[in-house]
């Protein structure tokens, strides 16, 4: 994909990102609350309602995106707060390397967890 | 040597006394997001009970359903209303929106959290 804003610089681009998903977030993250929390009879899903509620294509695709969004924002607020330590340059690249592949990691586990509960 | 300045600066946030209400909001801010990413590590670790089938999760299912649980479930609900609802006045101001408001857009937000939290609690203990 793109990146929208790819002319900003690079903390600016952070920055933007951390709100995009933000927003994002706050819609995702409130249907996966009130979808698992409130709707769902008392309180939470058992086993099957659980396979039975992924297994459903729009909450599968709606699941991956908070997965995404939540990682990428979550990552980006680690970043921003080892950034006050007043990082190197090649320290700060090397703090971007591993928060990217921790945040590979994580999609990756939870896409490979919904895979195995859903099959 | 270790450099402590830098660890007093980078952790200057978390010393709020003597300092404004817009201080507050930021420390606010970074506290219920460090909590958030610890929750989510948590969270994605509980859930691979999913993968030790139906009595792994439907045991933690039964786990879930206690007071303690549910008090739990509220504290994360404050810290994901505390942190959206700042956050929303964070990118609302860094557009330049709001900016002569914050302070009033911050305890007018943190009063819809408060009272968003308290229905939850309700709804969540089912009172």
């Amino acid at each position: 994909m793109e990146n929208p804003f790819a002319e900003e610089s690079k903390s600016t681009s952070a920055w933007l990102w951390q709100v995009f998903t933000g927003v994002g977030l706050v819609i995702l993250l409130g249907l996966h609350f009130v979808a698992n929390h409130f709707v769902a009879k008392g309180g939470l899903r058992d086993f099957a309602e659980v396979v039975a509620y992924l297994r459903n294509p729009v909450v599968l695709c709606l699941e991956v995106l908070f997965l995404l969004c939540v990682t990428t924002h979550a990552l980006l607020g680690v970043r921003a707060i080892l950034l006050d330590f007043g990082l190197s340059e090649p320290t700060e690249r090397r703090l971007d390397q591993i928060l990217k592949v921790v945040g590979v990691l994580t999609v990756g586990y939870g896409l490979a967890m919904t895979w195995m509960v859903i099959r | 040597m270790h450099d402590y300045g830098k660890v007093s600066r980078a952790g200057g946030w978390l010393d709020v006394r003597r300092r404004k209400l817009g201080m507050w909001a930021y420390a606010l801010n970074r506290i219920t997001g460090i909590g958030l990413v610890i929750y989510l590590y948590l969270h994605l670790g509980i859930l691979s009970l999913l993968l030790r089938g139906q009595a792994a999760w439907d045991s933690f299912i039964a786990l879930a359903r206690s007071p303690f649980y549910l008090a739990l479930d509220v504290l994360l609900l404050a810290g994901i209303l505390i942190h959206g609802l700042n956050g929303l006045r964070i990118a609302l101001t860094g557009f330049g929106i709001g900016v002569g408001a914050q302070k009033a857009v911050f305890i007018i937000l943190m009063i819809v959290g408060a009272i968003t939290i308290w229905v939850a609690a309700l709804k969540i203990f089912h009172v």
